[in-house]
């Protein structure tokens, strides 16, 4: 990897890939650009970017299936880029594997930050899976089922942990509803948005400085839920 | 006919009574009366029996007298035989008078039923009109016809057959029961005849079966007459609805099209504006004015956005497709996600969330309650000073409903707007000085309403609010999660 970290954008419309270049070459990025989704996939293979922006209308391949194809082989970090009405293609994305998303029309400090995000994570994910995380005043020790906020042990169930543990574990990342459920609860829990929520709500209350506020367990609205690493 | 004169008939016999009585009281009064006079009393049982029983009866009366007359008071007595010329001609006389006041007094009895059903028919037509006024499905122009021919042939079994036209499904009505129920071939057949074509039939069973009569024919083809009547009169009532919906539709379009090229060129204007400005390399803007041409074009872009997913939600509820993708939300996260991204087109308005977390959850779709939202602020920071505050609360209202406040501190709403300001294209400001197509607030009351909620706006003490409701139960029931202990 060279000092500036190689961000391969895929997008079917050459104004936007031209604003999204010329920014972020002035933020010291290096950039390449696809228009099409056969296209991206070789270049992916080939210059193995460190992070994948991805739009999902393209006029050869379905988004959602380079996302599913670029999964086969590479954990590079993926932001996916959809319009208000793409929901499902959102959501269907997330699950394939995206890493996180951003609703066109975007301000460009929302996209640095994503990047930034990914960036972050790919890192870790390079590295051995971590068995502390931390963020903020929090401390999950996922070996030892220990949680402590500003040094205080904090008491959760056993369901709670169980959420708690695999947001942590894929710590920056978007995770669908969906996805948490049938991780935490079991497939055939995979509809019950309304246990998500309800655990969402004790976890906050128990672990966040403003629960109306908060700044670690984050609410994607309508998509999932997100584990922010702070600091 | 067979069957009047059958019950004609049936009735000689009281005739024949009638002028046996009448004999016997003459016979036993015989002393008094002398022989005209009981010529003439005899004329008594006849005309009786032609007003009660009708022609056949008064006739036979008249002959049963004639022979009674001759039989008991001319002499000789109780023989047939006429002594003098004078009392055969008298007998004759008798006989003809008696016949002939039958025959009048029956033609005048036949005319009054004949006036009488006339008068009945007009009066069943008169009702089966006033009936029918009004309706405009098919299903009940025909109930309302069935009932009305079973009132007017009682015991009949009816079938109301509508097909006014193709395209149109088949309407049937049977009283008072199926029509496999019925044995054969209906006694009585009639069309329904419209302007352009067979509308259907009239089919009667009657309850002693056989032909039907000619009143009864004529009854119903009167019937036939008001039923085509009513189905056409149904049927340009729906074409005249259509026609309506189209012009309102078009009327809607051509509206829209005019706002929408408007509304879309001011913010576009501000934006090409202001990027050319600082492009164009002979002024050196300061950084103060660079900032400031740079927020109108954030600014601006954010009104765009929003103006956007408007027209796209007008289009999906004019073309009936706002269905909600409803799933378990909580109020708070849509309404901070909401505040976080208009936060900055809003410009020197205050926001003050009241929204606790701790509400239950509402089963709704985020995408369309979110543009509920941006649309109230948005609406309200417009028409309100800068400055001021804008205020969300939601408060749970009973177990099954909730109800959100956006309150402004902006004038007044005139009374006779409040209800107003929900209908397409309608503004209570001037339209040049407000910007906007009018559009947002009759988003939010098909969304809300789609919801199952109700949307309305009053005025208070500090300014105007917009309140809404929103549904805690999905199909009836709250989420259940069993709590850990």
């Amino acid at each position: 990897m060279s000092q500036q970290p190689h961000v391969l954008v895929i997008d079917d419309e050459p104004q936007i890939l031209r604003a999204i270049r010329t920014i972020l070459a002035a933020k010291h990025f290096r950039v390449t650009t696809a228009s099409r989704g056969e296209e991206g996939l070789t270049l992916a293979a080939t210059q193995m970017p460190d992070v994948i922006i991805l739009d999902l209308s393209l006029p050869d391949l379905d988004g959602i299936e380079v996302c599913t194809r670029l999964r086969e082989w590479t954990q590079v970090p993926i932001i996916i880029l959809t319009v208000r009405d793409g929901e499902r293609d959102k959501v269907l994305a997330l699950d394939r594997g995206a890493d996180d998303y951003l609703t066109k029309p975007f301000g460009i400090e929302e996209l640095l930050a994503r990047l930034r995000v990914a960036l972050r994570h790919s890192a870790q994910a390079k590295g051995s899976p971590k068995a502390v995380v931390t963020s903020g005043p929090l401390e999950i020790d996922l070996a030892n089922f220990r949680v402590s906020r500003n040094g205080v042990e904090v008491k959760l169930t056993a369901t709670e942990f169980k959420l708690l543990a695999h947001l942590a574990a894929n710590a920056g990342r978007v995770l669908t509803h969906h996805a948490i459920l049938t991780a935490v609860w079991g497939s055939e829990y995979a509809e019950h948005v309304e246990y998500l929520r309800v655990y969402m709500r004790q976890l906050r209350k128990k672990l966040e400085d403003d629960p109306d506020h908060p700044q670690i367990l984050t609410t994607e609205l309508g998509i999932g839920y997100r584990f922010v690493l702070e600091g | 006919m067979s069957r009047a004169v059958w019950l004609y008939l049936i009735r000689i016999p009281e005739a024949l009574l009638a002028v046996g009585a009448t004999t016997a009281l003459l016979y036993l009064t015989r002393p008094w009366l002398n022989t005209p006079t009981v010529a003439l009393l005899y004329l008594l049982p006849v005309g009786v029996s032609t007003a009660l029983w009708g022609l056949p009866s008064g006739i036979a009366a008249a002959v049963a007298a004639f022979f009674a007359f001759n039989y008991f008071f001319l002499p000789p007595y109780f023989t047939l035989q006429v002594l003098q010329p004078q009392e055969s001609i008298d007998l004759v006389v008798f006989l003809v008078v008696a016949i002939t006041m039958s025959q009048l007094l029956g033609a005048t009895q036949a005319s009054l039923a004949r006036a009488e059903a006339r008068e009945r028919e007009a009066r069943h037509l008169y009702e089966l009109s006033t009936a029918l006024l009004g309706l405009t499905d098919l299903e009940s122009i025909a109930r309302t016809i069935a009932d009305r021919v079973l009132l007017s042939l009682p015991g009949a079994k009816v079938g109301i057959l509508l097909e006014p036209g193709k395209g149109a499904s088949r309407t049937e009505v049977f009283l008072p029961a199926r029509v496999s129920e019925h044995p054969g071939r209906p006694s009585l057949s009639v069309p329904i005849q419209g302007m352009r074509g067979l509308l259907g039939e009239i089919e009667v069973w009657s309850a002693r079966g056989g032909s039907a009569s000619e009143d009864e024919r004529r009854l119903l083809h009167t019937y036939g007459s008001a039923a085509a009547l009513a189905i056409e009169r149904a049927q340009l009532a729906a074409a005249d609805n259509r026609a309506q919906l189209l012009a309102q539709s078009d009327a809607f379009k051509s509206a829209l099209l005019s706002s929408v090229s408007h509304e879309l060129r001011s913010p576009l204007s501000t934006i090409k504006a202001s990027v050319t400005s600082l492009l164009g390399a002979e002024v050196d803007w300061d950084s103060e004015a660079k900032q400031e041409l740079l927020e109108a074009v954030d600014e601006e872009t954010d009104h765009l956005n929003l103006l956007v997913g408007n027209l796209l939600d007008m289009t999906r509820i004019e073309a009936g497709y706002l269905q909600p993708k409803r799933n378990w939300n909580v109020l708070a996260d849509i309404v901070r996600s909401v505040t976080e991204r208009m936060r900055r087109s809003l410009g020197e308005h205050q926001l003050q969330v009241e929204v606790s977390e701790d509400l239950p959850l509402v089963p709704v779709d985020y995408v369309q309650i979110e543009q509920v939202f941006a649309n109230l602020i948005s609406n309200s920071a417009k028409y309100s000073a800068p400055g001021s505050v804008v205020r969300i609360r939601a408060w749970q209202l009973d177990q099954a409903w909730l109800q959100v406040q956006v309150h402004n501190q902006g004038p007044a709403v005139p009374a006779e707007d409040l209800g107003r300001i929900f209908d397409k294209f309608h503004r209570v400001t001037a339209s040049d000085r407000v910007t906007g197509i009018g559009l947002g607030l009759s988003i939010c009351k098909a969304i809300v309403e789609a919801h199952g909620g109700r949307i309305w706006a009053e005025n208070t003490p500090q300014g105007m609010a917009f309140n809404f409701t929103l549904p805690l139960t999905w199909e009836g029931t709250v989420p259940s999660v069993a709590e850990e202990k």
